[in-house]
């Protein structure tokens, strides 16, 4: 009996090809509907992007590079701070000050890679969770530049859509929205492109092996360090947009661990070391515990929260995403192509029925497999953060 | 010389319901390898099972226990249903599932017993007028209590781990679980007392704690203390239990000097500070104070 499923797509094919721009053809259409949504809805479909991006930032450390971070909040609340500061107190186009956040929360990102060079596993996620406790503090001590406990307001004039976009100022939410999308897509190709590099390879060998990584040759600490830099970036990024939308910050209301913990609910729910799980889970951590606010007033709202956390771990410990990459590898399967000798003739296609079943834990029975999405690679999916065994860990 | 032992004797109070909450942590950390995010939650739901029992007009004492063995049950049955599931997958699934127990028991605290702030009575007499002079200094009774209870836990716990035979099988199972498990040890058995231990002792932590403040037991009430606490556990070293109770006293003396006596800092940035210090400890000696060095087989 030979059955025809899985259907084999030869990567950088045609059908390969034609599939990746159907595939963002359709989320680009999604985006364009979504942006036609009442200005209620608008607005909580831009903190969920925001979050999606912070998330994919994120992602960058502790997805693909093994480094948990529970201070990503700091790094959010950096570039809305920065932001905050230079349009409300020297007047500059809200659009710029991208720049310069992304640059300081680059700089602090290193900083704090810096431990990570000494200090691994749970120990770094408790430094990191350092930085995370002392954002709020550190604004709250300076009020003069911060506003402090009372908070900082932009004025709503200085965050206008541009005269060129010619939105209104009552459709404003739509000018917000695209940013938010913008920063989205651009994140996303960006994280894409660089985890499926060899800058990419560096960190995932870094997350599985470090010991073996150096051997191989990657820069541990240059590795770490600058992958902790651009996930900060990223992340302050979309603090920047943040602010821009919200145009008032409050570091005890916005930029608490609180955050820090949804940014990182909402990767594990997406799907870590994943390209589309953080959008996923952005939207995932800020749209469940607003339905379920409507169940019982609110008050079992944590509650199913929780249950629901737990459950997912159990049902899907690789996130949605990965889930539907699992599901769908039944009857789409891509086939991996080294991506440097293109002159190489293409290899004869598998079996349709694999010899060795791919299930998770298996070993990709070819180096080639190293170079695939990491979708298509299960033991890529593995996010051990430390060692397991209690010989090395204590 | 007053004020100072004034803030002397809080520090030690403080410190001590840190040292407390970091040796359960330490405990966790030997049996599973990681923090037990949901330990303070843990401790607060057991401290609103017993001062719902208090304003039933149950002797504290009794709620105590009460408290303490439902501590034991709620930290035993998470480690076999929730985490030893999980536990193989990865670091980050099992932090997941914690922060979910987090979110559940803190749910649950709110729906059960109400979201209101309230006073809880104390085991020991804390009248205005119940201390003892010390150079002037008001020493509590209440003060005293906690640092001999506490006292008497760690001493408890140490005599436990050091002296018995049950202890030789936690720490071997600590060691290298496989190794432990050829030897005969029951490692499931020995790990799920490992939990339900330290989910006791921060159920006592939680009950000591919550009486010196009036108006204290909130929603909000541990998660500060599990901050602290885990600083001090990584401050220790994360496999030591003198470590992290050293630590633990440490850093709840420090957090009551340092406003008081370095202006700058200000009433808003002790935790800030506090980690600061920790960070740099921990560069010079990343398995803390007291912890084991790792070594890394290849």
């Amino acid at each position: 009996m030979t059955s025809t499923l899985p259907v084999l797509i030869r990567e950088r094919s045609a059908a390969h090809r034609g599939l990746q721009i159907g595939g963002i053809a359709v989320l680009t259409g999604l985006a364009v509907y979504a942006s036609t949504l009442n200005q209620f809805r608008l607005g909580q479909l831009t903190i969920a992007l925001l979050y999606a991006t912070a998330i994919a930032g994120l992602n960058l450390a502790t997805g693909y590079t093994g480094q948990l971070s529970i201070g990503h909040s700091a790094f959010f609340g950096l570039g809305a701070y920065t932001t905050g500061i230079l349009v409300a107190s020297h007047n500059w186009n809200p659009l710029l000050t991208l720049i310069p956040a992304a640059v300081l929360c680059f700089a602090v990102g290193l900083v704090v890679g810096l431990p990570s060079l000494r200090i691994r596993g749970i120990n770094l996620a408790l430094v990191t969770l350092a930085l995370g406790v002392a954002f709020p503090e550190l604004i709250d001590r300076f009020p003069g530049l911060t506003g402090g406990q009372i908070g900082l307001n932009i004025s709503i004039f200085q965050l206008l859509p541009p005269h060129w976009t010619g939105i209104s100022i009552a459709d404003r939410g739509v000018y917000y929205y695209w940013l938010a999308a913008f920063l989205l897509g651009i994140v996303l190709v960006l994280c894409a492109t660089l985890t499926r590099s060899r800058a990419g390879l560096a960190m995932k060998a870094t997350r599985d092996r470090e010991v073996a990584a150096a051997a191989m040759g990657v820069n541990l600490a240059w590795t770490k360090m600058a992958v902790f830099g651009l996930s900060g970036a990223i992340t302050g990024l979309a603090g920047c947009i943040f602010a821009i939308y919200l145009g008032s910050l409050s570091a005890d209301a916005s930029f608490t661990l609180t955050l820090s913990i949804v940014l990182i609910t909402g990767l594990v729910i997406g799907g870590v070391a994943t390209t589309l799980g953080p959008v996923i889970g952005g939207l995932a951590v800020y749209f469940v515990p607003y339905w379920t606010q409507n169940i019982r007033q609110g008050e079992a709202s944590e509650l199913i929260f929780g249950v629901i956390l737990i459950a997912l771990m159990f049902v899907m410990p690789e996130g949605l995403v990965g889930l539907i990459t699992r599901l769908s590898r039944r009857i789409l399967r891509i086939d991996p192509q080294p991506p440097d000798r293109p002159d190489r003739p293409a290899r004869p296609a598998r079996p349709a029925r694999p010899a060795r079943p791919t299930r998770p834990g298996s070993r990709p029975d070819d180096i080639d497999a190293a170079h695939a999405d990491e979708g298509a690679k299960p033991d890529s999916r593995k996010t051990r953060l430390s060692s397991p065994d209690p010989g090395t860990a204590g | 010389m007053q004020i100072f032992l004034d803030r002397l004797f809080d520090g030690i109070s403080n410190g001590a319901i840190y040292a407390a909450l970091a040796l359960a942590l330490v405990m966790v950390y030997r049996a599973t390898g990681t923090i037990n995010f949901a330990q303070g939650e843990m401790a607060l739901f057991t401290t609103y099972l017993a001062w719902g029992l208090t304003t039933k007009h149950i002797p504290v004492a009794v709620c105590l226990l009460a408290a303490t063995a439902a501590g034991f049950v709620l930290g035993a049955a998470s480690e076999r249903f929730l985490v030893r599931p999980i536990e193989k997958r990865s670091l980050l699934a099992t932090l997941i599932v914690l922060l979910g127990l987090f979110s559940v028991l803190n749910a649950s605290d709110g729906l059960i017993w109400g979201k209101g702030n309230q006073s809880m009575a104390s085991l020991f007499p804390n009248k205005l007028s119940s201390y003892v002079s010390v150079f002037g200094a008001r020493l509590y009774w209440a003060n005293i209590g906690v640092w001999l209870l506490v006292a008497a836990v760690v001493a408890g716990m140490f005599a436990v781990f050091n002296g018995t035979r049950l202890g030789l099988h936690m720490r071997a199972t600590a060691n290298n679980r496989e190794s432990a498990a050829l030897t005969g040890i029951p490692v499931g058995r020995i790990l799920m007392l490992g939990w339900g231990i330290s989910a006791a002792i921060g159920a006592i932590a939680g009950v000591l704690f919550t009486p010196l403040t009036p108006d204290s037991l909130g929603l909000g009430e541990m998660f500060p203390l599990l901050i602290y606490a885990s600083a001090a556990a990584l401050f220790g070293g994360l496999d030591s239990p003198g470590g992290a109770v050293i630590a633990g006293l440490i850093i709840g003396i420090i957090e009551v000097m340092l406003p008081a006596y370095v202006p700058v800092i200000g009433g808003q940035l002790q935790e800030a500070i506090a980690f600061a210090a920790i960070v740099l400890v921990l560069l010079l000696r990343p398995q803390g104070l007291f912890g084991t060095r790792e070594v890394e087989r290849v």
